[in-house]
């Protein structure tokens, strides 16, 4: 297979590494000279020095036999412009732009970019996800949310403590993809009982999160409650 | 009629106040302040400070009832980029691009944008020009 990457910075640098390493046909298009000579003496691979909006450079680097196109420059309006010369220009099955403002994804992916990968959004994310001492934690987005992973830890006082998978008041847009007690993997069936720290994983969509949440959380509030 | 013009350089901010002079309703975006206060007090159009392609600039500047929006960046990616937006996603009948680098001219013809080549119409001007000379 072959694939080309647009920008030789560290993202562009370290994933032609990756792909080399795996075997794949792969060359690089980076506008810095000085870039270029650099990675040229690190890696062995057809580097073209040019500018990878520019149709002749895009030539030279064999868009016509590639199958696949990454563009990851530091510039959104370049990344996109790359993709959709792919595209529309070259029928090139799959693009796949880095985004660097997360705000711009919508708009990239409904001019029909096939992929797009926004590093803010990851490196957010997962910070978001050490911060948060709730015991629901977004593991993994996919498809900008419509589908997610989400992990929950259920804790002494939660309303799915001490019952079986098949009792559960779920929403219909969820499925429990696994439970893990002491590192090891369960996968659950109806008959699976919950136990007090098990980590249930359970993918869902954004809009079906809260409810869930809720579904938890409702059974310790109310009997708290009772109790008063 | 309603005009956007994306880009407040030299080309844009001419356009722009020749354009809103003539009695059109005009919208100037540019992500440089500075570029959108020299239009001066005289311009009576809209002027929004922002990221050229940005959806709520673009919403802001009232991209839903433009007729006509033209893109006159220095940068070619941005032209492109903007262009398309308001082509294929907003819908607008008539976007028009300014071509920077003559030699991205076949890139603005891929995606199907109609453009404007200043450097190929100065360069055909001194040309007829010169060429027109009696002597």
């Amino acid at each position: 297979m072959k694939s080309i990457i647009i920008g030789g910075g560290k993202i562009g640098y370290n994933l032609l590494k990756t792909l080399k390493d795996r075997g794949y046909n792969v060359t690089l298009v980076e506008i810095d000279e000085e870039i270029c000579r650099k990675i040229a003496e690190d890696i062995d691979t057809d580097i073209i020095c040019g500018d990878g909006t520019n149709l002749d450079v895009l030539t030279d680097a064999g868009i016509h036999s590639a199958d696949i196109i990454a563009a990851v420059t530091g510039n959104d309006e370049e990344n996109l412009v790359v993709c959709q010369i792919a595209k529309k220009g070259f029928n090139i099955g799959k693009s796949i732009a880095r985004i660097n403002n997360p705000k711009n994804i919508p708009m990239f992916r409904a001019l029909g970019v096939d992929q797009t990968v926004c590093s803010t959004e990851v490196i957010a994310d997962l910070i978001e996800y050490e911060f948060d001492r709730d015991i629901c934690k977004i593991v993994q987005t996919f498809d900008r949310g419509a589908m997610i992973l989400v992990e929950v830890t259920v804790k002494e006082g939660n309303r799915w403590i001490d019952q079986y998978v098949k009792e559960l008041v779920l929403p219909s847009e969820c499925v429990i993809a696994s439970i893990l007690r002491d590192d090891k993997a369960i996968f659950p069936r109806g008959d699976t009982h919950i136990q007090n720290g098990d980590s249930i994983h359970i993918i869902t969509n954004r809009a079906t999160f809260p409810e869930i949440k809720k579904q938890l959380h409702n059974g310790g509030t109310q009997y708290a409650k009772q109790k008063k | 009629m309603y005009i956007i013009i994306i880009g407040c350089g030299r080309l844009g901010s001419t356009l722009a106040s020749e354009l809103s002079d003539a009695g059109y309703d005009v919208a100037v975006i540019d992500r440089e302040s500075k570029k959108l206060d020299a239009l001066g007090s005289g311009f009576n159009g809209l002027r929004v400070k922002g990221i050229e392609y940005d959806n709520n600039v673009l919403r802001e500047a009232g991209i839903n009832r433009a007729s006509f929006v033209i893109s006159v960046t220095p940068d070619d990616n941005l032209n492109i980029t903007a262009s398309l937006i308001a082509k294929n996603i907003f819908k607008i009948p008539r976007v028009i691009a300014k071509i920077n680098e003559p030699s991205k001219k076949d890139v603005y013809k891929v995606l199907e944008i109609e453009t404007i080549n200043p450097t190929e119409l100065i360069s055909y001007i001194v040309r007829s020009k010169i060429e027109g000379d009696p002597k």
